[in-house]
């Protein structure tokens, strides 16, 4: 079987800004409170009554060239074969220069444990055949996640029909969250 | 130990989704300050000091007291209140078991003008066919951030795949503002202004669909007549849409029609004109000829379910103490009239009520005028509340039955009526992990003590086959235990009410646009507009609303949610705040006739100048809501007594407050 390549497809349009993606990460990942591993983007323009509001979910990347697998000095922020980019535990000496190598402000500081956390793109669940949780609880189903690699599958025919874009895409890291446009 | 919920596929309601507030339910359950075992009062009422008590004792206590009461005043001298729960009938068949007829719950605090509306009009209560719709106009309704399943999912998929055009009205730029094609910020009550003159649009061109209405519908003549006076230039100077867009509006709804419909929403607990309101939306969808066609109104239906047979109880002897068939012969009876309630029991008219059972309802944060809730409980010879969470009632209560929460529990089966009707059955996934019981279980301890045993002498499974007996399955209840849903095979249901010789539920047997039954009552037969009162210079008008994180007033101490909005804010127009030297993120006073309450001010584009709004749910007096304690104001405080005359619904949108600095 090919190696597989996960990526993010995401829709902003239909973000409604319920936050059910931030709470149902906190429950599978145990996130601790105050933090989140993903977050809801808001911008507000205009005076009443001609106003603007949009909303755009945001997590890791899962950039294919990370800058914060190049800066860790242990290897702790590493790339699996698959793309997903995870931090280990073990190996995390809390240095936090992943955190401020990362252009998308993915990352935080978990102080109970002295470690970087950030979005694992739910990698224990998608190596058991499920999706993320973020993806699988959105009401407005803003968010497609699948192997890039594989043309039938759903994110590839999303980008083959659809225009998109990626953020910051100077930085060189290569992102891997494609907005829809 | 529950680490995750994940939404169950199977549910054709939830469209495989499952909330904020689903997602962080399991906090519930391991809560620190839950409620872990029964509390009797041992300080003053709302001391917050409680002596944690058997079971046994706690049924005791309560009964005695219930029969003291009845002793002395009558099995009417007792009320008997709860929300929407599936377990709710086992508590209400004890408050009717023990001879009460106030039993009250909670539609008119929500939906009773928009129910009575489409009862009066169509004879039955339907669902909105979001899916199919290609035209949808929704006034306040916020479907984005006031979730119900599955309209929310079906209007956001089919508003952003351009399928459905949506027009959206409301004095506050919300997330379905946001989301909308066209938004207006329509002057607060003038609703009904802006439906008549698309009637009257409609009409003038001859756009109805005539054999929808000459076949099933009456009084559309004097419709046409009694319309023709609100033309849509008039309306315009009313609402502040400009005429222009309410003619293109009414012919754009009407070429979409029958896939156009006027969402009604729930908590239509708006205006004193409210039922009115819903009346005149009614009446735009019946004559386009979008009733039970795909992308209309459509009436629920429902799966009937087997009843245990219990043995059956006497009518309660004494009138109801809200009077119903005096105040709002149309309404439903059952359900009661809790504004109208509370003033008669304040009264003692005609009779004293003493005693206060609540089940999973907090009417100190449920209802407008806070104080007048408070002078209820203070009335009160003693009260019970029935609850997870230690509510703003349960802390003012003498007595304290923890309920084990949904996820502790086995729930009677249910039918979710809609287009396509299902059968749920809430199972227990842990152990109780306190000394908590499942409502029958309450009942059952309290029904004992009272003598009235025998009327609840099942168990929730006994009472759970029963109900499923009937289902065309070959195990129906081993199904419902693997599935936790029954969906009945061919999808939604439409049509079966379009057909010429269907008698509707309504006195002609006809759709009523035009109702005789109103007159006889007293009422308008159709729906007569007169403006509102706007608030004097100074004032504004408050709105309430609600977030998608957030249930009504419970989870605001949820730990996973608080931080999405850890304090409410009180909404106010930048130029209205600088008129009275408001800054944003200011303490301010928010006060009306009935009280006040103390905010922060959010300087926001979001709402019209003459109206500020605050979040349901804040403000909170109970201590163990550690997280919501004292923080923000309590809307409840604020908003002032007032109904529908009609449906007896609450009004909460016609509150003129002053706002200054604290």
């Amino acid at each position: 079987m090919s190696q597989k390549r996960y990526i993010l497809v995401i829709d902003s349009r239909k973000c409604i800004n319920c936050k059910a993606c931030i709470v149902a990460c906190r429950a599978e990942n145990r996130v601790p409170l105050g933090h989140s591993r993903d977050r809801i983007n808001e911008e507000r323009r205009g005076s009443f009554p001609v106003l603007l509001a949009t909303f755009e979910p945001e997590q890791c990347h899962h950039c294919e060239n990370p800058s914060c697998v190049r800066v860790c000095p242990t290897g702790a922020s590493h790339r699996r074969d698959d793309g997903i980019v995870l931090v280990t535990d073990d190996t995390c000496i809390g240095c936090r220069y992943c955190m401020v190598s990362c252009p998308y402000n993915a990352r935080f500081f978990r102080e109970d444990r002295g470690v970087v956390e950030k979005c694992s793109l739910c990698s224990h669940r998608l190596d058991r055949g499920e999706l993320p949780a973020c993806v699988q609880t959105c009401p407005s189903k803003v968010r497609a996640c699948g192997d890039i690699a594989d043309p039938e599958s759903e994110v590839s025919r999303l980008l083959d029909k659809r225009e998109y874009r990626v953020k910051n895409p100077q930085t060189g890291n290569a992102p891997q969250i494609y907005y829809l446009l | 130990m529950i680490r995750k919920l994940d939404p169950n596929p199977k549910n054709p309601k939830s469209r495989g989704m499952l909330c904020a507030r689903g997602n962080a339910g399991l906090l519930q359950v391991y809560d620190p300050k839950r409620i872990k075992k029964p509390l009797i009062r041992a300080g003053a009422r709302g001391e917050g000091k409680w002596r944690e008590v058997s079971w046994d004792e706690a049924f005791d206590y309560t009964a005695n007291k219930l029969k003291e009461i009845k002793l002395k005043h009558g099995p009417q001298g007792v009320l008997w209140s709860s929300t929407e729960a599936f377990a709710e009938v086992f508590f209400k068949n004890l408050g009717l078991a023990f001879g009460s007829p106030n039993i009250v719950r909670h539609p008119t605090l929500c939906l009773a003008s928009v129910n009575l509306a489409y009862s009066v009009t169509f004879g039955a209560v339907p669902s909105f066919d979001l899916q199919n719709a290609n035209y949808v106009i929704m006034a306040g309704a916020n479907r984005f951030e006031s979730f119900i399943t599955p309209d929310t999912m079906d209007l956001i998929d089919s508003t952003m795949n351009r399928k459905t055009r949506l027009v959206y009205l409301d004095p506050r730029f919300t997330v379905t503002a946001a989301k909308a094609d066209e938004w207006y910020p329509i002057k607060p009550g003038s609703d009904l202004a802006f439906i008549l003159a698309l009637v009257h649009v409609i009409i003038a061109e001859g756009r109805h669909d005539k054999e929808f209405v000459k076949t099933y519908c009456q009084g559309f003549d004097q419709l046409a007549e009694h319309v023709k006076k609100y033309s849509p230039e008039w309306a315009g100077n009313e609402t502040e849409i400009a005429a222009a867009n309410i003619v293109r509006i009414a012919r754009e709804f009407s070429d979409a029609a029958p896939r156009a419909l006027f969402y009604s929403g729930r908590r239509s607990s708006w205006y004193r004109n409210d039922f009115q309101m819903r009346r005149a939306q009614a009446i735009l969808n019946a004559i386009v000829g979008n009733w039970d066609k795909q992308g209309g109104v459509v009436p629920n239906s429902k799966i009937a379910l087997g009843e245990f047979l219990y043995l059956p109880w006497d009518d309660p002897e004494a009138p109801r103490i809200d009077e119903m068939d005096k105040n709002f012969p149309l309404a439903a009876k059952s359900d009661g009239a809790y504004l109208k309630l509370r003033e008669n029991v304040l009264a003692a008219n005609p009779y004293p009520v003493k005693g206060w059972m609540i089940c999973k309802q907090d009417p100190l944060s449920a209802l407008p005028d806070q104080s007048k809730t408070m002078r209820m409980v203070e009335q009160m010879d003693f009260i019970a509340t029935i609850d997870i969470q230690m509510s703003d009632t349960a802390w003012y209560a003498d007595v304290v039955l923890p309920e084990s929460t949904y996820l502790e529990r086995q729930d009677p089966v249910e039918v979710l009526a809609g287009i396509w009707p299902v059968v749920v059955m809430r199972q227990p996934v842990v152990k109780p992990v306190h000394d908590t019981k499942p409502c029958l279980d309450i009942v059952q301890g309290i029904a004992k003590r009272l003598d009235l045993g025998m009327y609840f002498d099942y168990t929730i499974d006994q009472w759970n086959e029963a109900a499923v007996k009937e289902l065309p399955l070959d195990a129906p209840m081993d199904y419902l235990r693997n599935h936790g849903v029954y969906t009945p095979p061919g999808g939604p249901n439409y049509g079966a009410t379009l057909n010429p010789d269907h008698r509707f539920v309504t006195q002609s047997g006809k759709i009523e646009i035009f109702s005789d039954r109103l007159k006889e009552f007293g009422h308008d037969p159709l729906p007569v507009y007169q403006p509102p009162e706007q608030p004097p210079a100074g004032s504004f008008r408050m709105l309430v609303g609600r977030k998608a994180y957030f249930t009504h007033a419970n989870s605001s101490s949820n730990p996973w949610l608080l931080d999405f909005a850890p304090e409410n804010f009180l909404w106010i127009n930048p130029k209205s705040a600088s008129h009275a030297g408001i800054a944003d993120g200011e303490l301010v006073e928010v006060s009306s006739s009935a009280g006040s309450a103390k905010l922060r001010a959010r300087l926001t584009e979001h709402i019209r100048p003459d109206c500020v709004s605050m979040l349901h749910g804040f403000g909170k007096r109970s201590q163990w809501l550690t997280r919501a304690y004292n923080r923000g104001g309590n809307d409840a405080a604020v908003l002032e007594n007032g109904w529908d005359g009609v449906s007896g619904n609450a009004a909460m949108h016609e509150t003129f407050v002053k706002v200054r600095k604290a």
